[in-house]
């Protein structure tokens, strides 16, 4: 493969249709050869804002440079991006090989440069003893790498993914989620990345975006939005079950951290966050916590629960209760097969230095999390 | 959706489809009948189904009798013919560009496209006649192609623009993102897939060309030789009399083109036909 350069730059990039802005000034810097994922709810934009770096979308405002060229009104073919689209793409009319050779069909080049791109795409993606089927004639996962294929041929300076792997059934997405990661590690070319799956998102992002209404929520790498997420959206967002949002009323604010009060006197909790103006005591905050971080055992605050819900899955047990403050039902993951049972009484503690906490806005007070330690220790 | 018909239900199904065909078919039989009698037989009273010395005589001397008559068939297939291909020119890509692309007044010229439809070759006539003379092509192939074709391409239009509509516009953007152009997209991409719907277009088109060239022919052509059939066999009707069974026999020999080419290709056109009626 030729050397891919790969640098991709979106500067304050908009888009309106009529009166409705779809993406509301979006600026990034993604570096050559970086892996980079664009997730969020659908509706988001994030497909809009991958259709635009594409080029099948007009760019309202803004400016989007790939290799320091800015490619606003260039057609798609200049930019030197390739694309693998959800639903495959795929010609249903010609074969493997002709429909991985199209780029280079549309282009002209010689039919001996042509089979051996073809051929070395193919064996890249293990392709080669199926280059004369038909499209139809294949699985999901075959038929996206032949997109895939499609992509590579092309040599481009940047791969644009649009949720590639949604149609697939789950244990194949699994598969191919580890097959692009060492695909990624072998073109070594820069990739976008777009899906609405939080799993793929941090298995394979170097960096995440998480795209909120148009915007960008929070940029980052897979650990730091688990652990310091910026706000409310990112929070519940990342991580699955999904991060516990407790309404609680500030009490004691000291350079220690900010200490809360849960609702219905259910015990205060000093979280070790640093302070920020004007967040006085008497101020409602939410305290967040993710159901995998409760602890049997020394914890800073024990909660008495009834669980409503059960689930079993082996290794874990999730369980689900009511609790005041709450909109959701509290989850709380234990290890093991634990003795959960619904309509019981059950105690979780939780930490105060795994414990967040956001403002009346939904902002993040800064949590004192050591990520390069984090990641020393294993604490994926 | 299950249907669980009662035997009675079942008998008035092919009751109904019985009346149906006998009266589609039944002109087709009398024309087969007809042929096949001798001249004197044909207006014999009492009607009688089958009359005595019944034979394929005629089928032998309606080519001595209008000697052009070979002629005329081949003229009609070759009108038809040409009308296909050229409103084809013009119906795909004009299907693709109403299936696909944003343009104003899109909705406009496909609702004028069916009006046109609906006023019919014939109050144009007169008009049209002006303008065949002054453009110097009355009396030539291209006067009764041109305006068949013109007749043709809004319905093929509306026909074939159904069916682009089902194509994923995934798979255009796809060929754009490689860098192909518009017509490379159309050629390379868009007819290979939508050939079932052409074809359709095109049977469509072939069959109402066939049997329009009548109108055109008569008004826009006094060359004998190249009328088309409909027109030759006006040959059969004689100063005294009619020629009645080579007239069927040649008007059989006629139909036999696009029978066999309906015959051929009719699973492309009941499944073009349907497409896009239901999600798939």
């Amino acid at each position: 493969m030729g050397a891919c350069v790969g640098q991709l730059n979106l500067k304050d990039v908009k888009k309106s249709f009529g009166a409705a802005e779809i993406i509301r000034g979006v600026s990034l810097d993604v570096d050559h050869g970086e892996f980079v994922v664009f997730v969020g709810p659908s509706g988001c934009g994030k497909s809009t804002l991958l259709r635009m770096i594409a080029g099948l979308e007009e760019i309202s405002g803004g400016e989007v440079r790939i290799d320091d060229v800015v490619v606003n009104t260039l057609p798609p073919v200049k930019r030197g991006i390739a694309m693998v689209f959800q639903s495959y793409a795929l010609y249903p009319h010609m074969s493997v090989f002709e429909n991985i050779a199209f780029p280079l069909r549309v282009e002209r080049r010689p039919q001996a440069e042509v089979e051996q791109r073809v051929r070395t795409a193919a064996s890249i993606l293990k392709l080669d003893s199926r280059l004369h089927f038909r499209p139809g004639d294949m699985s999901g996962g075959q038929r996206q790498r032949v997109a895939i294929g499609r992509a590579i041929v092309r040599e481009p300076s940047v791969f644009l993914f649009d949720e590639p792997l949604s149609n697939l059934d789950a244990s194949l997405r699994a598969e191919m989620r580890v097959e692009l990661v060492k695909l990624h590690a072998e073109l070594g070319a820069t990739m976008i990345y777009v899906t609405h799956d939080q799993v793929e998102a941090m298995t394979m992002a170097d960096r995440i975006v998480v795209l909120d209404g148009g915007e960008i929520s929070q940029v980052g790498t897979p650990l730091e939005l688990y652990h310091l997420p910026q706000n409310l959206f990112v929070a519940s967002f990342i991580g699955n079950p999904k991060m516990n949002l407790i309404k609680v009323r500030c009490e004691k604010v000291d350079d220690a951290g900010i200490e809360v009060a849960l609702p219905e006197a259910k015990g205060t909790i000093n979280v070790p966050v640093d302070r920020r103006r004007g967040t006085k005591p008497g101020h409602a905050l939410t305290l967040g916590i993710r159901p995998e971080h409760m602890t049997p055992d020394k914890s800073d605050l024990n909660l008495r629960l009834t669980a409503d819900v059960v689930e079993h899955l082996g290794a874990q047990t999730v369980s689900y209760a009511g609790m005041s403050g709450m909109q959701e039902p509290f989850c709380a993951v234990h290890k093991g097969t634990a003795p959960v049972r619904i309509g019981q009484a059950l105690t979780v503690g939780i930490n105060a230095e795994d414990c967040h906490l956001f403002d009346g806005k939904g902002r993040a007070f800064r949590r004192r999390v050591d990520l390069a330690r984090l990641a020393a220790a294993g604490d994926i | 959706m299950i249907h669980r018909f009662r035997w009675y239900e079942y008998g008035l199904i092919y009751l109904a489809h019985l009346l149906l065909l006998i009266f589609i078919l039944a002109p087709f039989l009398e024309a087969l009948l007809v042929s096949l009698r001798p001249l004197n037989a044909i207006f014999s009273i009492p009607y009688r189904f089958v009359t005595p010395d019944m034979g394929f005589d005629a089928y032998v001397t309606m080519w001595k009798n209008v000697p052009l008559l070979w002629r005329y068939i081949l003229n009609s297939l070759f009108i038809a013919t040409s009308v296909t291909v050229l409103a084809l020119a013009a119906i795909i890509p004009a299907a693709w560009a109403f299936a696909r692309f944003e343009f104003r007044g899109r909705d406009a010229f496909l609702g004028a496209f069916l009006a046109v439809n609906m006023v019919g070759g014939a109050v144009l006539i007169i008009p049209l006649f002006k303008l065949m003379v002054t453009l110097r092509i009355l009396n030539t192939y291209m006067a009764m192609i041109v305006p068949g074709a013109a007749f043709t391409i809004p319905t093929g239009i509306w026909l074939l623009r159904s069916y682009l509509m089902r194509i994923p516009r995934e798979l255009e953007e796809a060929a754009w993102v490689d860098g192909a152009s518009r017509l490379y997209i159309l050629r390379r991409v868009i007819v290979p897939i939508a050939m079932p719907g052409i074809v359709v277009a095109a049977i469509a088109t072939f069959i109402t060309a066939y049997a329009q060239q009548f109108l055109f022919a008569l008004t826009f052509n006094s060359v004998n030789e190249l009328s088309p059939l409909p027109v030759g066999i006006y040959q059969f009707f004689g100063r005294q009399r009619v020629i009645w069974n080579e007239l069927m026999a040649a008007s059989l020999v006629g139909i036999l083109p696009v029978l066999v080419i309906y015959v051929v290709l009719q699973r492309y056109i009941v499944a073009g036909l349907t497409a896009g009626a239901v999600k798939e």
